[in-house]
């Protein structure tokens, strides 16, 4: 014992004695290898919220780094960091605080105008990228004209639905809150659970607020978002939105709360609900546990008046440039090279996004081509941008709401006041 | 012999190189956190102003802030109580017996060795599909709860993963303690019912004070402060339900509106309630331990 | 008599089978269930795996660069804890003999820090580590778990140190040792016990620590056993067979150090924990 102790400790002190010296006269080398005639050395620091894609992405930073030591004699090592996104958002703001930034950085569009007022995004305006990307998509990653990211996740997206499970039952996507309850009463009397709840993490059911607030505002009252943010709106305006939430809510799978957003686009490709409120962005999960599931997309109905079912039209995460990034030249040929010509479309389609710019040749899944069709109709909106502070205080409520703990009049009520309190903020 | 002559220079000498690296990561951190409850910074911006003590005057409307601090709270007491006594329990039970003494206490202090981020995500296994599977196939319907969805019993889902992973160092210190007591005691107390009792009471736990502080006072702190549990199984949802202090400072500081300056006076107001506690019970013991 | 022992040892021994079940519980479920195929869990959870099938630990292994991480994690406990020990023993044996009034304060000093909240100093510690250089530097983040351990260990050793009689250090100064002398021949050969408790808390907690690594490590080459194991999560985050492997394969090197040493470490932390 005594033994193995002044070991440990003598191990210890002395490790930590004789590494210091060693590890500084290390980093002095790293910083001396530029000089020479050969390839260029360079890092290029680039962090993602992609985990689930870690693979895609790292063959897509290789393949940029060989193509840079052949067109440009530049040596590029690309470190590639994807801390879970629990975590990213709380990582992401210590280093640009920090002056620790990386040079290139994913982050969500809504959040586009916070970055930009703290002056963290390059303007791509004039990049060649930004004559590439589909004009819809590129003003959801503009400010006052100006390109400020590159657009990675964009979609039209509403309710999933199992079109092996509609057909069976005789059913189509509806139109209307009753073609919807009807749609329920069918499934259950054939012993389908109509809806797939997965309510753990918080934005899961908050993408019932994104559909019907984005349905409700588009189809009727236009002027609702206009007025929160001038303080003269409330939500209690917009409390129809619960008729179809208590819907979903009613005639959904149980044990909600425990189900994760992955775990329950796995059950859903397994049949064990008809519909998931959920985003296309699922269906990487949705195909890889079940590759014979026949993936459907409709709009999310709120009330009677058809004009008020759309799909939503949005973009999640984008790649933005750090402006004062020392690479910046290289910063920016990495974001040019995420829509290049020639390999783009191979990185979508590994990753299962949808096509955004003239570049992507390849053809668009059968889901994506049920909600372009709304698209095409004109039956879509630009998703609202929310202060992200209402967003998770909205994600909150419902779950709240689920289990029980809050009225649909707290919710009214503790909304209004986030709203006001992100107001009085900004 | 310097060090009699200036015993504060030779002091000073010793306490240099621990002092320094206090100051630079502990101390200084937490003044600047300090002078950052006074701004509005949002953690992201470059400039930010100062606001003076706007930050401190706002906590005391804030609703969310005091749930999540009562909430701490019961945690706090829950925890105090129930991994004290457990440990004790489990203690006195081992020390009582001759045999397969190493065995049990191997196997009660291995969870303490496994990270919470870990053992957090083994529980969620078992609380999000081996419970659901015992309550559906074999008609353990008790067991068939919402474990982290229902507020109610993701609390005792919390408890249950916390204590588990703390009873086995809460254990080894009063084993250490029980060592000092003669074996007749501790049988005695373990099972001999009234009479063990009452020896257990008057003899044993006085002779074993000193254990009891210093558990008393690690419970009370890592309840305080407890984050890693809640984080991994409820993340403080359902909604705000299962929110601690320092959850609702991490989402302050982090999510939302990103208000950094007003997460930091939020801390600091957890910091002195911890403090208050502490020397309360500081005093507490230390004035019992004088009576005896 | 006797029978009144065996209804005892009965009681005593099933409370203790029935607590030693528990404990065990998730360990056990994680360990069978990290052997299934992803059809074999969905089946059944709690049936025991068909066949002990590697492929999922294959997997996991290499996407965590497991011997990389690992050493990551030694080097990173072993020289923090060399340093809060050598830093600590020195100031704690200090700071019991020196009775003035810089003293009492220096000692609450530390002390009174082991309240701050770490969420209160993690911005402003993440600004001094950049400041410093030590960003995504192994040894720099053992220093600042230096500077936040020392805390604790100093409170330790100078509650120990009340329990060495001062004659020994005065027969030592008689023998013309100079303090250093003194501290190294004779003080720390007797701290070893409570040198043993503080050793091995601290590894366990930077072996275990998660916020502080997440937020100064950014280089993936640099991770640490559970970052690894965390990103991992992100990747798999519906595939209970590849999770469960990854939770095995990080809580592996502990329970090996643990059924080693375990002796040691228990003795170390009890004998501290009564004379501390």
């Amino acid at each position: 014992m005594k033994k193995l102790l002044s070991m440990v400790l003598v191990v210890c002190v002395l490790v930590s004695l004789a590494v210091i010296p060693a590890a500084a006269a290390g980093e002095e080398l790293a910083g001396t290898g530029a000089s020479k005639g050969e390839a260029r050395k360079a890092e290029l620091n680039i962090m993602m919220s992609f985990p689930q894609y870690m693979d895609q992405w790292e063959t897509y930073c290789k393949q940029f780094e060989e193509k840079m030591l052949e067109e440009e004699n530049i040596q590029v090592t690309v470190n590639l960091e994807m801390p879970s996104s629990d975590q990213y958002e709380s990582i992401l703001q210590a280093r640009l605080s920090g002056d620790d930034a990386p040079d290139l950085f994913t982050l969500h569009a809504n959040n586009i105008g916070t970055y930009n007022k703290a002056g963290y995004l390059y303007d791509l305006t004039e990049q060649p990228l930004a004559d590439v990307i589909y004009e819809n998509v590129r003003d959801t990653v503009s400010v006052d004209g100006a390109l400020l990211a590159v657009p990675i996740e964009s979609q039209a997206w509403g309710v999933l639905y199992n079109k092996e499970i509609f057909a069976q039952c005789g059913l189509e996507a509806p139109e209307t809150l009753a073609d919807l309850e009807a749609i329920c009463a069918t499934l259950e009397e054939q012993g389908y659970t109509p809806f797939m709840l997965a309510f753990q993490e918080q934005w899961v059911p908050q993408l019932m607020t994104g559909l019907t607030l984005g349905d409700i505002v588009s189809g009727k009252l236009t002027d609702w978002l206009e007025r929160m943010y001038a303080d003269q709106g409330s939500y209690d305006e917009v409390r129809e939105i619960f008729d179809v939430i208590d819907l979903i809510m009613t005639h959904g799978t149980d044990r909600a709360m425990e189900e994760g957003s992955e775990a329950g686009a796995a059950d859903f490709a397994l049949g064990k609900a008809a519909m998931f409120v959920q985003g296309t962005w699922a269906s990487n999960t949705i195909m890889t546990t079940n590759p014979d599931m026949q993936l459907g997309v409709f709009a999310l109905p709120i009330n009677d008046d058809p004009g008020c079912t759309l799909v939503n039209l949005s973009t999640s995460t984008t790649l933005a440039v750090y402006p004062e990034s020392e690479e910046l030249d290289l910063a920016l040929k990495f974001a040019n090279y995420v829509l290049d010509e020639n390999d783009s479309s191979e990185l979508f389609q590994a990753c299962s996004f949808n096509p955004l710019a003239t570049v992507h040749d390849y053809e668009a899944f059968s889901w994506v081509a049920d909600a372009s069709a709304y698209v095409a109709d004109g039956r879509a909106y630009q998703d609202l941008v929310l202060p992200s502070s209402v967003t998770d205080e909205q994600g909150r409520l419902l779950q709240e709401y689920y289990v029980g703990s809050v009225t649909v009049d707290e919710i009214v009520e503790r909304l209004d006041k986030a709203f006001q309190d992100a107001n009085a903020l900004s | 012999m310097g060090s009699r002559r200036h015993p504060n220079r030779s002091l000073l000498l010793f306490c240099l190189p621990a002092l320094v690296v206090y100051a630079l990561f502990k101390l200084f951190p937490a003044g600047a956190g300090l002078v950052y409850a006074l701004t509005d910074w949002n953690g992201l911006n470059r400039d930010y102003d100062f606001v003076g003590l706007r930050n401190f005057a706002e906590i005391f409307h804030d609703r969310y802030y005091w749930d999540s601090v009562l909430f701490t709270c019961k945690y706090t007491a829950v925890m105090v109580v129930v991994s004290n006594v457990l440990a004790l329990g489990l203690a006195v039970a081992i020390e009582s017996r001759r045999r397969a003494k190493g065995f049990f206490r191997t196997v009660f202090y291995m969870p303490n060795m496994i990270s919470m981020v870990i053992g957090g995500y083994m529980w969620m296994f078992i609380f999000t599909k081996v419970l659901y599977y015992l309550a559906d196939n074999y008609g353990m319907k008790f067991l068939d709860r919402s474990w982290i969805g229902d507020p109610r019993y993701s609390f005792i889902a919390i408890c249950v993963v916390a204590a588990w992973g703390a009873v086995g160092y809460l254990m080894i210190i009063y084993m250490a303690a029980l060592q000092g007591v003669p074996r007749e005691l501790k049988e005695a107390a373990a099972i001999d019912g009234a009479g063990g009792w009452i020896s257990f009471w008057k003899i044993v736990l006085p002779m074993i004070r000193h254990a009891v502080t210093i558990c008393v006072f690690w419970a009370l702190n890592a309840g305080f402060q407890v984050f890693d549990v809640i984080y991994a199984l409820t993340g403080g949802g359902p909604g705000r339900a299962t929110q601690s202090v320092a959850i609702n400072i991490y989402e302050e500081a982090f999510r939302g509106n990103i208000r950094y300056g007003y997460a930091t006076a939020k801390s600091t107001v957890l910091f002195i309630i911890v403090l208050v506690i502490t020397m309360l019970q500081l005093y507490l013991t230390g004035r019992k331990e004088q009576e005896l | 008599m006797k029978r009144k022992r065996l209804i005892g040892d009965i009681l005593v021994y099933g409370f203790l089978t029935a607590a030693a079940l528990v404990t065990l519980f998730p360990l056990l479920m994680a360990l069978m269930n990290s052997f299934k195929t992803n059809g074999e869990l969905l089946t059944s959870v709690i049936a025991l795996p068909t066949a002990v099938r590697f492929d999922n630990y294959v997997r996991t292994f290499e996407k965590m660069h497991y011997l990389r991480s690992l050493g990551n994690t030694v080097i990173l406990s072993g020289v923090g804890v060399g340093l809060i020990i050598l830093f600590s023993a020195l100031a704690g044996w200090k700071l019991c003999r020196t009775k003035t009034r810089l003293s009492g304060f220096l000692l609450k000093l530390f002390i009174f820090s082991m309240l701050i909240p770490f969420s209160s100093i993690m911005i402003p510690l993440y600004r001094v580590t950049l400041l410093l250089k030590l960003k995504n530097s192994l040894l720099g983040l053992a220093f600042v778990y230096a500077g936040l351990g020392v805390s604790m260990a100093i409170f330790l050793y100078n509650g120990f140190v009340k329990s060495i009689p001062l004659e020994l250090e005065e027969a030592a100064a008689i023998d013309g040792c100079g303090p250093l002398q003194t501290f190294f021949v004779v003080i720390l050969p007797l701290l070893k016990p409570i040198t043993a408790t503080i050793c091995i808390t601290n590894v366990l907690w930077i072996w275990n620590d998660f916020l502080l690594p997440l937020v100064v490590v950014s280089d993936s080459r640099k991770y640490t056993l559970l970052l690894s194991t965390n990103t991992l999560f992100g990747q798999y985050s519906s595939d209970w067979t590849a999770i469960l492997s990854a939770l095995i394969l990080a809580a592996l090197p502990v329970i090996v150090f643990y059924a080693l040493f375990q002796k040691q470490i228990l003795k170390g932390i009890s004998e501290g924990a009564v004379k501390g």
